[in-house]
């Protein structure tokens, strides 16, 4: 008699998201079982790759992520079209870092102007991100909304402080929003409850988490994470139901293990290797977590983890 | 004059010449008035069942409704007893009127004891024996007081009888003065330690001259970190005669226990100085009650007292250091019965001083007294028993047993680190509406006065209004969006105004800020999580719980409708919430009067099991979670989101304004 495996009942599926507009929008979510437990159910759209480009502030960048952009680094359009043309970029995750009020303090006009033209070069799907600065961003991601109607852009980081200003933008512009919590089970569901009564749709929402790099209390992310797709996928929570965006890659570059080179410290084996490693070990986890978006940087990271994503969902 | 009101079937005492409206607020009966009781609008009918009231007929009332008896509340006077029946519609909040079991500054009768606390029985643990000794001859010449417990023996029974060695110096004179005709007090007190039975024995405690068994009297104190209410009890009748309430004077150094524990450790003299002054309030106290009571402070033969492990450590003079410090333990949680004398509180040197047990560092002797007096110890039905305060204490269980949780709530509930936040006095805005249709907002104040500020439970019903309509937000924010005029932005951010400067006691608008919504949050969400919490360790879900005794002088007026939509209580069936008042006090009341009681105090705190919320994680997720209005999971609030949805309506979308 053949052995009969016990399967975890599930009573709630991952929504389905559309991010972008026409031939290249792309959708995320979808998955009624844990990730990539494939015996138990379907993974209808396998995890996505958001590729950053940011519009100020690289030449901070660790030498490692310089290189394979040099040419672009300071060329938001360009970029945008090297990684969708040489990569095969499915997804942009857009940074506004030049409206950082301690920082450039761009204003939003220019901002706005930068989205656009990014937009303009290519037509795969855009994430464009704030600098979390409540005000700045409400600021510049509605007056992004409203410069951009028609290409569904997913605009974040929305936080409680300023969901209603950013919410009504999108709502009013027919754009996706990101809302964005720090790594809490119940303020990610408070967020999505406040953002539902003021009329964002279901089908107009994605989940940012937030995490750490691996080494930064990423096991904190994780487990958030895993209860987070508990609540939507076994315990009936119609709330927690979202695609998860992890926006990684900055969190990854921004360590001391990430940044330092080998002559700082020989032991730690070479620069780029390690950045890499780390990169797509951190990405790893939080595929594992249930994530469906990842924010990422190397191009060699994302290769090992879109092969990891091909080999799990096969 | 009595007013009876149906179909809530209370009864109360008005008095004549009052507006009926006036009265039905006295018991926390709000009419619908839109028009501010001018007799226009109409909507506040009540119908004549039997008596009459003086009332003319509105201008909007026919003949025909005026005929059937309805009549206008805010015409009416009342002239004589007379009984009213007040339909769903006339009524404000279409609210339920919940049977209040102890009104604030009432009683609970013994019949309403006997409820909470099944098999209870008048039995103080102090007895006066009246003996007319015979007069010694030289045939029968016994000492004094040999001749003195013969007689005890002999005429009522008392066998073994001990005796406190400070009657012993006057016991001649005594006997004497009065032909040796005396009266005993007798105590039952435990054997001595490592005795084998634990069976009480009478100690003989004073000898007065004459029959004196009609004056016997207890002091009962509750000792709060806050305020000390003292009650004399009269132990012939089995009833307090006359309760007072003081500010504890060791409040001016510091407002809680933790900041006392470290004003305690931080002089040489600091514990010293807070046991005088908290031993000088109940001195205070005391002299008030006795003077209201008309009563000698003489005749006061024993005091039982009530209070927190800290408040209870610094009455007793116990270094209270390493409550606050981990493992936390206390000196002690029982004292053995110490003479009041001693410890500086002005009575004989004969009354000794009971002190209830404690459970552990944050669960003292107040809320063992509560569960005594909510007799929870003794009951099958799961009961949740609920002291809202700046500590809330929290206890869940039964006859088997009983978990407790002291949670920090802060002091929002007591008007503390709100902007116009204030006690619940004269002017305190208890009630708040907002008329859906025109957006004005009514309230209501404690003793009609101008408005003062909001006290905590004036700024619950305020929330949960603000909240149904639509003019807070679920996470407690002001909707600045909302469309209604009472919101603005104000030097603290946004804020809603409450009460207009014209209505106000300072010419200045009462407002409640973004920064108070957030302590108020702060503070139901550590209660709601508290219990959450104790349910969990138990397996338990809400539903299980059979009962909710509020206790606390703020639990008197708490709206547990309101009170339910904000989050701070549980969303069950409303006839399992009911109100006991001062637990606290009413156990020490209890003790007095009952010997039995005395053994099942230590009984209860033997069944009570501590559960610490500071480290605990399940507290603090259901804290996060309870951070929301009425909480995150609003499957815990079906009736309540359901409620909020519907009052919306329409302009459930606002703000949206691309």
């Amino acid at each position: 008699m053949a052995v009969e495996f016990v399967k975890q009942d599930y009573t709630g599926k991952i929504r389905e998201v559309t991010i972008g507009a026409g031939d290249k929008a792309v959708k995320v979510g979808g998955a009624n079982s844990y990730p990539f437990y494939l015996f138990e159910g379907a993974l209808p759209n396998p995890p996505r790759i958001a590729w950053e480009v940011w519009d100020a502030e690289t030449d901070q960048w660790p030498e490692a992520c310089k290189e394979p952009f040099a040419d672009v680094l300071t060329d938001p359009p360009a970029w945008a079209k090297k990684l969708v043309e040489k990569h095969g970029a499915e997804m942009i995750a857009l940074k506004l870092v030049s409206i950082d009020p301690n920082g450039k303090n761009a204003d939003a006009k220019s901002a706005v102007e930068t989205v656009k033209k990014v937009l303009a070069a290519v037509s795969v799907p855009v994430l464009v991100f704030g600098v979390n600065s409540v005000e700045k961003d409400a600021e510049v991601l509605r007056q992004v909304a409203e410069a951009c109607e028609g290409r569904n852009l997913v605009l974040g980081p929305v936080q409680e402080q300023n969901h209603k200003a950013l919410g009504a933008g999108a709502i009013g512009f027919k754009h996706t929003v990101l809302a964005s919590t720090p790594i809490d089970v119940n303020l990610a569901k408070q967020l999505n409850t406040l953002l539902g009564n003021l009329g964002v749709k279901e089908d107009k929402l994605l989940m940012d988490p937030t995490t750490g790099g691996l080494g930064y209390g990423i096991e904190y992310t994780y487990s958030v994470m895993e209860r987070d797709r508990m609540a939507a996928l076994v315990q009936q929570d119609e709330k927690m139901q979202q695609p998860l965006v992890c926006n990684l890659a900055p969190e990854v570059w921004k360590t001391k293990e990430a940044k330092l080179s080998a002559q700082d410290d020989p032991k730690m084996g070479e620069a780029k290797t390690r950045g890499i490693t780390l990169e797509a070990m951190t990405a790893t986890l939080l595929l594992l977590a249930g994530a469906d978006v990842l924010v990422m940087r190397h191009p060699e990271a994302v290769a090992k983890i879109k092969t990891l994503i091909k080999e799990l969902s096969a | 004059m009595k007013l009876k009101i149906l179909p809530d079937n209370i009864t109360i005492e008005v008095a004549a010449g009052m507006n009926l409206l006036d009265a039905l607020s006295q018991v926390q009966i709000a009419l619908d008035n839109s028009c501010g009781g001018e007799g226009i609008c109409g909507q506040c009918r009540v119908q004549i069942r039997e008596g009459g009231i003086e009332a003319e007929q509105g201008p909007r009332q026919s003949n025909e409704e005026y005929e059937q008896g309805w009549r206008q509340a805010c015409l009416a006077t009342l002239s004589a007893d007379v009984a009213i029946f007040i339909p769903e519609d006339s009524r404000l909040e279409r609210e339920v009127i919940y049977q209040r079991i102890a009104p604030s500054g009432q009683y609970l009768t013994d019949a309403q004891i006997a409820r909470l606390n099944p098999g209870w029985q008048f039995d103080p643990p102090l007895k006066k024996y009246f003996v007319e000794l015979p007069i010694p001859t030289l045939k029968d010449n016994i000492s004094d007081l040999d001749r003195l417990l013969r007689e005890l023996r002999k005429h009522h029974g008392l066998r073994k009888v001990s005796v406190d060695f400070p009657i012993l110096p006057n016991l001649p004179e005594l006997l004497r003065q009065d032909h040796f005709r005396v009266t005993a007090t007798v105590a039952e007190v435990k054997g001595e330690e490592g005795s084998q039975s634990p069976r009480r024995r009478p100690k003989l405690i004073r000898v007065e001259p004459g029959d004196t068994r009609s004056r016997h009297y207890s002091f009962a104190v509750d000792i709060g970190t806050t305020t000390i209410s003292g009650q004399i009890l009269d132990l012939n009748k089995k009833k307090p005669l006359a309760t007072q309430t003081q500010y504890n004077a060791q409040v001016r150094h510091g407002a809680d226990v933790i900041s006392r524990i470290v004003y305690a450790g931080s002089r040489p003299d600091g514990l010293a100085t807070l046991q005088r002054l908290v031993v000088e309030t109940i001195n205070h106290v005391l002299a008030e009650a006795v003077k209201k009571s008309k009563i000698q402070l003489d005749n006061i033969s024993h005091l039982s007292a009530a209070g927190n492990t800290t408040m209870t450590h610094l009455l007793l003079g116990l270094n209270p250091r390493w409550l606050r410090m981990q493992p936390y333990t206390p000196a002690m949680n029982q004292a053995p019965p110490v003479r009041a004398k001693d410890l500086g509180i002005k009575v004989g040197p004969w009354a000794h001083l009971y002190t209830f047990p404690s459970v552990a560092s944050y669960v003292g002797g107040d809320i063992v007294a509560g569960v005594l007096a909510a007799g929870i110890y003794k009951r099958s039905p799961l009961t949740l028993y609920i002291d809202i305060g700046t500590n809330g204490e929290i206890v869940l269980g039964n006859r088997d047993w009983m978990l407790t949780a002291s949670c920090s709530a802060g002091p929002a509930f007591e008007g503390g680190g709100i902007k116009h936040g204030m006690h619940a006095g004269p002017g305190a805005i208890e009630r708040f509406t907002l008329d859906r249709r025109t957006g004005e907002a009514r309230v209501a104040t404690i003793g009609h006065h101008p408005a003062l500020g909001l006290c905590g439970s004036g700024m619950i019903n305020t929330a949960a209004e603000l909240l149904r309509a639509g003019v807070i937000d679920p996470n407690g924010k002001v909707n600045l969006h909302c469309g209604s005029p009472l919101v603005r932005e104000g030097e603290d951010g946004p804020e809603v105004v409450i009460a207009p400067a014209g209505q106000t006691a300072s010419g200045q608008d009462i407002t409640l800020t973004d920064l108070d919504l957030d302590n108020l949050l702060r503070a139901k969400a550590a209660m709601y999580a508290g219990y959450h919490t104790l349910l969990q360790h138990v397996g338990l879900n809400f539903e299980a719980v059979q009962e909710v005794l509020i206790a606390g002088a703020f639990g008197n007026y708490l709206d547990i409708e309101n009170a339910i939509t904000i989050g701070l209580l549980p969303d069950l069936d409303r006839n399992r919430f009911k109100f006991i008042g001062n637990g606290s006090l009413l156990g020490a009341r209890l003790v007095s009067l009952s010997n039995a009681l005395l053994d099942d105090a230590e009984h209860a705190a033997r069944l009570m099991t501590n559960v610490e919320l500071s480290d605990n994680p399940i507290f603090m997720d259901q804290y996060m979670a309870a951070l929301f209005l009425p909480h995150t999971d609003q499957k815990l609030f079906p009736g309540i989101a359901r409620r909020i949805q519907e009052n919306r309506g329409e302009s459930a979308a606002p703000g949206v304004h691309p």
